[in-house]
């Protein structure tokens, strides 16, 4: 039955959501932003849950990933899907340049990565040759026609953002399998004593980070050519950490799909239904959500669900 | 005969009646989020022009669907989507070039009008977008700070300004125009999150002593820097603004901060209306809202007024579907409440030039240009 379970997801999300939900340009670009929520959720998840690391400082990849391919595909004109993986690798960049935080712990380490990203949007504001100062980028192309198929609209975008964020969740199965991941859950118990055992933290905690910030700076890099105008304040925005802690924490962080269902039970909760039923002001319902699942479920969405199942079963 | 004449005007009303429709209009709007003052603001605008059309036009209807863009650019592209799944015709509204840009390229992809005065970022009108339309730009703002400026004949001028976008363009703008008439200009640029100027004051008190400052910022950074500006009192004779500064809410909230300050207004306070039109918006929006109408209404009035009657004309000869009220709008050229509108091939409103306001004692005074100057500038004169 587990078996089944995985690609019978895939042939829904794949297919399904497509063909019943296509037509409807609306609900389309709201799963599409909700994807980009749950894109960087799951990487956010993946530091937490594997590196042992809450970051406030995301907001600095989704911003240099997306600067970097908006500047690559719009200025130098890189195709756009060499534009998405470059942008990962300057995320990777701006995380090299952020590894000394991780002498850090705690609440030190969220503060310092949190004063990376606000670095990072100064330098954005200001290095105006390069990034448009506070006036931004423009005309960033948008995701191409291949095949006959726009990947520029929204069903075309959903695909992409589809695709990236499962290669993301297929990868991150793949790293806590491993028996780097074996180390790093161990290390989220006694880093003192998964080092006595010969295990070198910093350097797997290093790699979770790069790791981490490569698959927000694709993500970050997708929707500045799915917005179309990219600028500092919105590049390294708050809201790119916030929602999808909240995303994460909601669907259950711990776990590898729960970031994902918990963005997009989130987002289209609050857009589809509370925004229906209060117009202005429905993120209140949103919260008194929030705060029923934590008390009821700290673990999040997907273990609840995972419970009942087997409960049920 | 009598007979045949009262049946063809029966069936000449009838014809006429049967034309008569209901046009659903888009407004994408912040009403949450960052921009929620300001979305609120034009959309008080957009809902009297809907009262006023509706009221005077006889013929057809207008009627607004409201969704609020929660200032985020992402929600802005669903909020058009969603807004031309409900059958509008057109979208008024946006706000911040960030949201503007996007949400308008949504609406050129579905063949929307879009009309905006939230954004005053150059690419917006040039970026080829065909259906996009505004009613503002930074060129109206600087020709106003610039006729201020030359009926001062200052001789120096101190730049304050914030590094966003549209600050720092409009920043660059003047600087550039007022060197190129010879004036002296220093610029001092400050990051958005700044709330102490003393420094940035101090500096302009002791090394550039100019005639003038320039703050071109929001309403809490023209807070911070004239509190600054009132403790270390620098020897200036004018502090003037631009946006959200000349109006009676600054006045009212900040009675020591605001005496002889200039900012761009469009009205005097207390507001006199004596065209027609103005006078429609203004008892409309008392009525409406119970209280004195802003700018922000009114920039919301006049770019949906000028979408509606686009509308009607389109309706009338038959071509909403075919692109007729991006034609329409193309062709407009009459007075408003913020002057003569024309649109360009780009979309951009050719006529606009913005008016100085002087807050004086209680009242904004309009004192620039002289033809629509409501009284005399008090000048050399400062706050403190």
């Amino acid at each position: 039955m587990t078996r089944l379970y995985l690609p019978s997801l895939l042939l829904a999300a794949y297919a399904g959501v497509p063909l019943v939900l296509g037509g409807d340009a609306y609900v389309m670009s709201l799963i599409d932003a909700a994807l980009v929520i749950g894109g960087i959720a799951l990487a956010w998840a993946l530091l937490g849950n594997l590196g042992g690391m809450v970051s406030f400082g995301h907001s600095a990849f989704v911003g240099v990933g997306g600067y970097v391919s908006a500047l690559l595909t719009a200025r130098a004109g890189l195709p756009v899907p060499a534009g998405l993986l470059l942008g990962g690798v300057g995320a990777v960049l701006a995380a090299v340049v952020m590894l000394p935080v991780l002498r850090l712990r705690g609440p030190y380490f969220a503060l310092a990565i949190l004063a990376y990203a606000h670095i990072f949007r100064i330098l954005a504001t200001e290095w105006t040759s390069v990034t448009g100062g506070a006036a931004g980028v423009s005309g960033v192309p948008p995701l191409p026609v291949i095949a006959g198929i726009d990947f520029g609209g929204k069903t075309g975008a959903y695909f992409v953002i589809l695709t990236i964020v499962c290669v993301f969740a297929w990868i991150y199965a793949r790293v806590s399998a491993s028996h780097y991941g074996l180390a790093l859950r161990a290390m989220h118990d006694s880093e003192d004593a998964t080092q006595v055992l010969g295990v070198n933290s910093t350097l797997l905690k290093a790699a979770m980070l790069l790791l981490s910030a490569f698959m927000t700076g694709v993500v970050g890099a997708f929707n500045a050519h799915y917005i179309g105008f990219l600028e500092p304040d919105y590049a390294f925005a708050g809201l790119w950490v916030t929602l999808p802690i909240v995303a994460a924490i909601f669907g259950g962080y711990r776990t590898i799909g729960g970031p994902l269902l918990g963005a997009i039970v989130v987002y289209l909760l609050d857009q589809l239904v509370f925004k229906s039923l209060i117009s202005s002001g429905h993120q209140l319902i949103l919260g008194a959500l929030l705060v029923v699942m934590i008390v009821f479920s700290p673990r999040g969405l997907l273990p609840l669900l995972t419970r009942r199942r087997e409960r049920d079963a | 005969m009598q007979r045949i004449l009262g049946t063809a005007l029966a069936g000449l009303l009838a014809a006429m009646s049967a034309h008569a429709e209901e046009f659903t209009v888009g407004a994408e709007l912040p009403l949450t989020g960052s921009l929620a003052r300001v979305g609120a603001g034009m959309q008080e605008g957009i809902m009297v022009a809907a009262e006023v059309f509706n009221r005077t036009n006889g013929k057809h209807r207008m009627k607004i669907a409201t969704v609020d863009d929660e200032s985020s650019p992402a929600k802005a592209i669903a909020a058009v989507e969603k807004l031309a799944s409900d059958g509008a015709v057109a979208i008024t509204g946006g706000y911040g070039s960030n949201n503007i840009a996007p949400a308008s390229d949504a609406a050129n992809k579905l063949g929307l009008v879009y009309i905006t005065s939230g954004g005053v970022d150059e690419n917006l009108v040039t970026a080829g977008r065909k259906h996009f339309f505004r009613i503002n730009n930074t060129a109206g703002y600087e020709k106003a700070a610039l006729g201020l400026f030359a009926d001062m004949k200052v001789k120096s001028v101190s730049i304050v300004h914030s590094t966003k976008d549209a600050t720092s363009s409009l920043a660059q703008s003047v600087q550039k125009a007022l060197a190129a008439k010879g004036v002296k200009v220093t610029s001092h640029a400050f990051d958005p999150a700044m709330t102490d100027f003393k420094p940035v004051i101090n500096k302009i008190r002791l090394q550039d002593r100019p005639d003038a400052v320039f703050m071109v910022g929001y309403e809490n950074d023209y807070v911070g820097i004239l509190r600054a500006a009132r403790v270390l009192k620098p020897q200036v004779k004018a502090m003037v603004g631009v946006w959200s500064l000349a109006t009676p809410k600054m006045a009212a909230e900040f009675p020591d901060l605001m005496p002889n300050v200039y900012g761009t207004a469009l009205l005097p306070f207390p507001a006199k209306f004596t065209s027609a039109d103005g006078r429609a918006f203004a008892d409309t929006y008392k009525a409406l809202y119970k209280k004195e109408p802003d700018y922000l209404g009114q920039f919301g009035y006049v770019q949906s007024m000028l979408l509606f009657e686009a509308i009607a004309r389109a309706a009338d000869k038959g071509t909403i579907r075919k692109g007729g009220i991006a034609e329409e709008l193309r062709r407009t050229d009459r007075e408003t409440l913020i002057g003569r509108v024309q649109f360009g091939a780009n979309g951009d409103n050719v006529n606009f030039s913005h008016r100085m306001g002087q807050h004086q004692g209680k009242n904004i005074v309009i004192v620039w240009p002289p033809q629509h100057a409501t009284g005399k500038m008090a000048y050399p004169a400062v706050p403190w």
